[in-house]
C-alpha cells in the first residue's frame, strides 16, 4: 500500500548510514597495504582470487582494497584514492566500481579498469588477463590446434523434441523463417543446425508473449514453441492475453512429462495441460495432441498445418516422454524387478 | 606440493565423476582444494570441464591459469587439445583415451588428433576403452583414465579406492567392485611407461 511503502522507503534510507559504516567495520572489506604506492589496487569478490594467483610466490607490492560487502566502503576507498598514484580496478561482470570511483566528470587520477582497456571490456576475467593488467610477465601455453572443432551441446538420441522440430520446419517450409518464438530448455537448442526450427528465446513464458505482440503486428502465421513445465511456470498468463485478445497464434507446448533440461524433475504440467488450456479459453477443438515420432510425421504435419490456418488461438500438444527419463525409469523398473 | 588438472570430455562421459572423486580423496589427505567446472546443457553432447586444483597451500585463483597445468586427463582425445592454452609447456602431462567420440559432422581425421597428442612431450595416449572392456566394464573409461593419471597426481592410490567407494556406494557393491577394477587397470597401464 502506498501510505506504507512511503513509510518504509524512509526507513530503509535511514538505514544507509548504518550499512555505509558496517562496510568499513564488518572486516569483509580489507585494506591491505603495500609499500609501492604508485598503485592502488581495487579488487572485487573473485577478482582477488585471480590477483592473489599472480602474487603466489612473492608479495603484492601494491595496497590492496579487497571487496566482498556492499556499499563501497567509502572511507577505505578515500585512502586508498589518496595515498596511490592510479588505481586499477578490478571487477567481474559490469565495471560497476570503475564507474563510481571515475565518477562522471573523470576529472581526477586515472582509474584503470575494463573501460580504458586495461582489462576486456566483456567476457570473464582470469588469473591471465588480471596478470596482464598489472604487466607481470604471464606464462602461455600452447596454441589450440587448428582441427580442434566446436562441439555445442544438442538434444539426445530419441529426443521427442526433435521430431516435433522435424514436422514443424515441414509445416512451415512454406512460411519462411522467423516466425517461430521459442523458450527456455532443451527445446532451445532446436535453434542450431541441423533444426535451426526457431528465432528467439528471452525469458520463460516469453515465447507466448512475443508472439502475440507479433501476431498483433500481422504476422502469419506466428508460432510459439515452449516446454511443459515453462508453460506451467510462467506461460499460462501470456496464453490468457492471446484468449482475452483472440489474437491467431499456434502455441506449441513440448510435453515430455518431466523438467528435462535442470535433470528430470517433476513437471507441474503433468496431466493438466489440456485442462488447463481449456479452463484459460482455448476452443477445445483446436486444442490438438500429436505424438512426435518418425513414423506419425506425415500426420502431425498436417495437424500443424491445420491450426496454422487457423485465425485463432490454437495449441498443439506433441507428446512423448523424455528419452533420459524414460530410460532412467527402465533402469529402475530393472533394479527393482532383481 | 601444488597440482593443477583439467579434467574434460564430452557430456555424459564421466569427467565430472573423476573431478568428484580425486577431490575427496584429496580432502582426505587433508589437502587444500577448489574446484571449478562446466555443466548443465552442456551435458547433452557438449564438451565438458573441470578445473581442479589441489595443493598443500591456500590456494588462490579458483581458475587454473594458463601454461601451469600439470595434468590434462580427458576421456576424448580431441577434447585434451581443447584445453592444451592451460598446459606447461615443459611439465606438463596429457593422459588421454585414443577413440573418438563423433557426434558432430565436421570432427577432424582421427590420426590428425592423435598426431597433435604425441606432440605434447609428456603423454600417455592409450586405449581406456578397450581396457574398460576387458574388466568387463564398458562404461568404465573414466576410471581407466583415471587410473593411469593417479601416477602423477600425488595421491595414494588407497585414498582414490576409498573416494570411488564412497562415490558410488549408492550404486552397490557390483558397480564399486567394476569401477576398481577399472581403476587399477587404467594404474597398470602408467605403471609399464
Amino acid at each position: 500500500m502506498p501510505v506504507n511503502a512511503k513509510v518504509q522507503y524512509k526507513d530503509l534510507i535511514s538505514k544507509q548510514d548504518l550499512f555505509v559504516e558496517q562496510s568499513q567495520t564488518s572486516g569483509f572489506n580489507k585494506y591491505i597495504d603495500g609499500k609501492d604506492k604508485s598503485m592502488g589496487i581495487v579488487a572485487c569478490g573473485i577478482a582477488y582470487n585471480y590477483l592473489m594467483e599472480n602474487y603466489r610466490n612473492s608479495e603484492c607490492p601494491y595496497p590492496i582494497l579487497k571487496i566482498s560487502q556492499y556499499p563501497m566502503p567509502q572511507e577505505l576507498l578515500n585512502r586508498l584514492y589518496e595515498e596511490c598514484g592510479t588505481i586499477l580496478v578490478l571487477e567481474e561482470g559490469q565495471p560497476l566500481y570503475e564507474r563510481l570511483i571515475k565518477g562522471l566528470l573523470n576529472k581526477g587520477k586515472t582509474i584503470r579498469g575494463r573501460l580504458d582497456g586495461a582489462l576486456p571490456r566483456t567476457g570473464e576475467l582470469n588469473p591471465n588477463l588480471v596478470g596482464k593488467a598489472l604487466g607481470l610477465n604471464v606464462k602461455e601455453g600452447f596454441p589450440i590446434p587448428s582441427l580442434v572443432a566446436p562441439r555445442p551441446p544438442k538434444l539426445c538420441d530419441g529426443c521427442p523434441h526433435f521430431d516435433s522440430y522435424t514436422a514443424l520446419n515441414e509445416a512451415m517450409k512454406e512460411h519462411g523463417e522467423y516466425k517461430v518464438f521459442a523458450d527456455i530448455g532443451c527445446y532451445t537448442l532446436g535453434a542450431l543446425p541441423p533444426l535451426k526450427a526457431i528465432y528467439t528465446t528471452v525469458d520463460m513464458g516469453a515465447s507466448i508473449t512475443m508472439a502475440k505482440g507479433a501476431a498483433e503486428a500481422e504476422l502469419r502465421p506466428t508460432v510459439a514453441v515452449i516446454g511443459d513445465s515453462t508453460f506451467t511456470h510462467s506461460g499460462m498468463t501470456g496464453l490468457l492475453d492471446c484468449c482475452v485478445d483472440n489474437v491467431p497464434v499456434t502455441i506449441m507446448i513440448l510435453d515430455n512429462g518431466i523438467t528435462g533440461m535442470t535433470g528430470s524433475q517433476k513437471s507441474s504440467a503433468t496431466g493438466r495441460i489440456e485442462s488447463i488450456c481449456q479452463g484459460i479459453g482455448v476452443a477445445p477443438e483446436h486444442i490438438r495432441v500429436i505424438n512426435p515420432l518418425p513414423s506419425k510425421l506425415e500426420e502431425n504435419v498436417r495437424v500443424i498445418k491445420e491450426e496454422l490456418e487457423y485465425q485463432g488461438v490454437s495449441v498443439i500438444i506433441p507428446r512423448r516422454e523424455c528419452i533420459v527419463w524414460a530410460n532412467k525409469k527402465r533402469k529402475m523398473a530393472k533394479k527393482q524387478a532383481k | 606440493m601444488k597440482i593443477d588438472i583439467i579434467l574434460c570430455g564430452v557430456g555424459g562421459m564421466g569427467a565430472l565423476s573423476s573431478a568428484a572423486i580425486i577431490s575427496k580423496a584429496a580432502l582426505e589427505m587433508g589437502m587444500y582444494m577448489k574446484q571449478a567446472e562446466t555443466h548443465g546443457m552442456s551435458q547433452r553432447g557438449g564438451d565438458v570441464q573441470s578445473h581442479l586444483r589441489l595443493s598443500d597451500q591456500p590456494i588462490a585463483s579458483d581458475l587454473i591459469p594458463e601454461g601451469e597445468c600439470d595434468i590434462i586427463l580427458s576421456v576424448e582425445p580431441m577434447e585434451a587439445l581443447r584445453y592444451l592454452p592451460f598446459l606447461n609447456r615443459e611439465t606438463g602431462w596429457v593422459i588421454t583415451n585414443q577413440n573418438p567420440f563423433v557426434n558432430i559432422p565436421n570432427y577432424p581425421e582421427h590420426e590428425a588428433v592423435l598426431a597433435e597428442v604425441r606432440k605434447v612431450k609428456n603423454h600417455i595416449l592409450f586405449d581406456a576403452d578397450k581396457i574398460a572392456k576387458e574388466v568387463n566394464n564398458p562404461k568404465g573409461t573414466n576410471m581407466v583414465v583415471l587410473g593411469a593419471a593417479s601416477k602423477y597426481l600425488g595421491i595414494d592410490i588407497e585414498k582414490l579406492e576409498a573416494a570411488v567407494r564412497s562415490n558410488f556406494a549408492r550404486k552397490g557393491d557390483a558397480v564399486i567392485d567394476a569401477n576398481i577394477a577399472a581403476l587399477r587397470a587404467g594404474r597398470a597401464v602408467a605403471d609399464q611407461i
